[in-house]
Parts: structure tokens; sequence; C-alpha cells
């Protein structure tokens, strides 16, 4: 499966790479930003995206709703990784398409069960 | 005013959990210091502030060799092998602690904003703060190494 991380911090996208290639998922591409992000998906196949809310240039949220607003890419499963966890945050971010979310600290075994509930079939 | 149990209390929680999860190295919580060191010292200072139902900031305290030992940790790579890595890795971590603090403290009152870290790296320098704060500076112990978290309260 390939997977795309968009993420500013290089940090956070080598934690969560290393946590994907540790749980099985060898394909992964970055971006750093969600304005990169739309420009990746331009010119490679990924089947599910994971992205940070708060980035510079282009948010998580407005990312996502490029993602779901483009027919080529607006099915792709989207999980969001970020240290936003209040009750309102969640509820923003569903709104804007995405298919599950992670909160910041996370563990190995959180990703891995949001990862499996984002692909099944609706 | 000093700074609410609570909130020391979900601080320490907050940064035990970001330790474990993401640095994949344990803590352990020392003794709650009210008095802010000044230093000079040289070192790695990672800071997030927020604003909102309280307004402050949450600062991480380290070494250079600690800081780039966590971030050796975070990465995933030998700490002698991280360059420019460290000074993103500790505004990741400060991040976290603020994000994580943030999110608990949701639990009890209404959710504040929080800003994009900054990071200060060098030596010979030192913090002061206006007489309209409180602050509360937490050590934990790491592999036998000190690292300090700080929060400072705004009484406005």
């Amino acid at each position: 499966m390939r997977i795309l991380v968009v993420d500013d911090s290089s940090t956070m996208r080598r934690i969560i790479i290393n946590t994907l290639n540790k749980l099985g998922y060898k394909e992964c591409h970055e971006a750093a930003n969600g304005r990169e992000g739309v420009e990746r998906l331009a010119t490679i196949q990924v089947d599910m995206v994971i992205t940070d809310w708060n980035m510079p240039e282009m948010s998580g949220i407005e990312f996502i709703k490029a993602v779901r607003g483009n027919e080529a890419t607006k099915h792709l499963p989207v999980l969001m990784v970020t240290t936003n966890a209040a009750q309102d945050d969640i509820v923003q971010a569903l709104h804007a398409g995405v298919n599950n979310y992670v909160v910041k600290p996370f563990t190995p075994d959180t990703i891995k069960d949001k990862i499996e509930a984002a692909l099944k079939p609706a | 005013m000093s700074i609410p149990e609570q909130l020391l209390t979900q601080l320490i929680s907050a940064t035990e959990e970001v330790f474990e999860r993401m640095v994949f190295v344990p803590v352990t919580v020392g003794t709650v210091d009210g008095h802010v060191s000044a230093g000079p010292h040289r070192h790695v200072v990672a800071t997030v502030a927020f604003a909102g139902h309280r307004n402050g900031f949450v600062s991480f305290h380290s070494s250079i060799d600690t800081a780039n030992e966590i971030a050796g940790a975070m990465l995933g790579i030998p700490h002698d092998s991280v360059n420019g890595e460290m000074p993103d890795a500790m505004g990741e971590l400060a991040n976290m602690i603020a994000g994580s603090l943030r999110t608990r403290m949701a639990a009890f009152e209404p959710a504040w904003t929080i800003t994009c870290p900054s990071v200060t790296i060098g030596s010979d320098f030192s913090t002061r703060y206006p007489s309209e704060v409180s602050e509360a500076r937490v050590p934990f112990t790491m592999n036998g190494r000190t690292v300090e978290v700080e929060i400072i309260l705004s009484k406005r």
C-alpha cells in the first residue's frame, strides 16, 4: 500500500514513516504542507493520505477539502494526525472529510487500528 | 497566584506520555520548583505559547547533548548522527507536550489556542519575566540526564 504523509515537521514525518514501515507499509511518500501534498497527488498514485492539521501555506483542513474536491482523489482514505484533539477540533475535521483521527502522541497500535478502520468499506 | 495543581498534574502526565510514546524513553518526574532559574546556560529551549481561557506558555529545557539524544531517539537514528534535525525535533516535542496539555485541560475548561513552536539554542542567555506571571518548572530524569518542562501563566 502506498501512503502519502503530509506534515511540516520533518521529525513527525520521519516518526510516522518509521511507524508505517514497522507496520509493513513500506512505500511512503512525503510532503511538507497541504499545497505540496496537492502537487504530489497530481504526480503519484497513493492508496491513503495521512496529514497534520497545522501547517504553513495550506493547512490540513484546506488540504482535505482540496482532496475531496478533486475527482481523482476524492475517494482516498484520509487520516488526520494532530495534537488538536478537543471535541470541536474533531467535529471540524470530520466535516472537512477525514475518515479517521489520530491524536499525538500516538502508539503504533493506534496508527494500525485507524488505518485498518479507514480502509474498511463503508 | 500559583500554578493550579490540576494544570501541573496534567502537564506532568502529558510530558510522561509524550516521552513514552514518541521518544521511546521513560522519564521520572522530580520535585516541582516554583522558582524559575534565570541562567545563563548553554542549552535548548523549545516554547509553545497558548491563549484563550488561560494565557501563557510551555517550554521544554535541556542541554544540547540531551536534545540531540532525544532527537535521535525520536528519529530512530544514533544521537551522534543527529545534525540539523534537532531544532525541529525539539519544536515538535514542545508542540506535543503543549497540545496534549491543551487536550487534557479541555475536559475541564474551554480549549485554548496554541501557537507554533519556537526553539532557542545557544549559550550565555537567560529569560526574564514580568511580575504578572506565575511560574513553575518540573524536572524529569531521562537516562540519568535532567530535562525540565516549564509553565508560565499570565495573571491577566
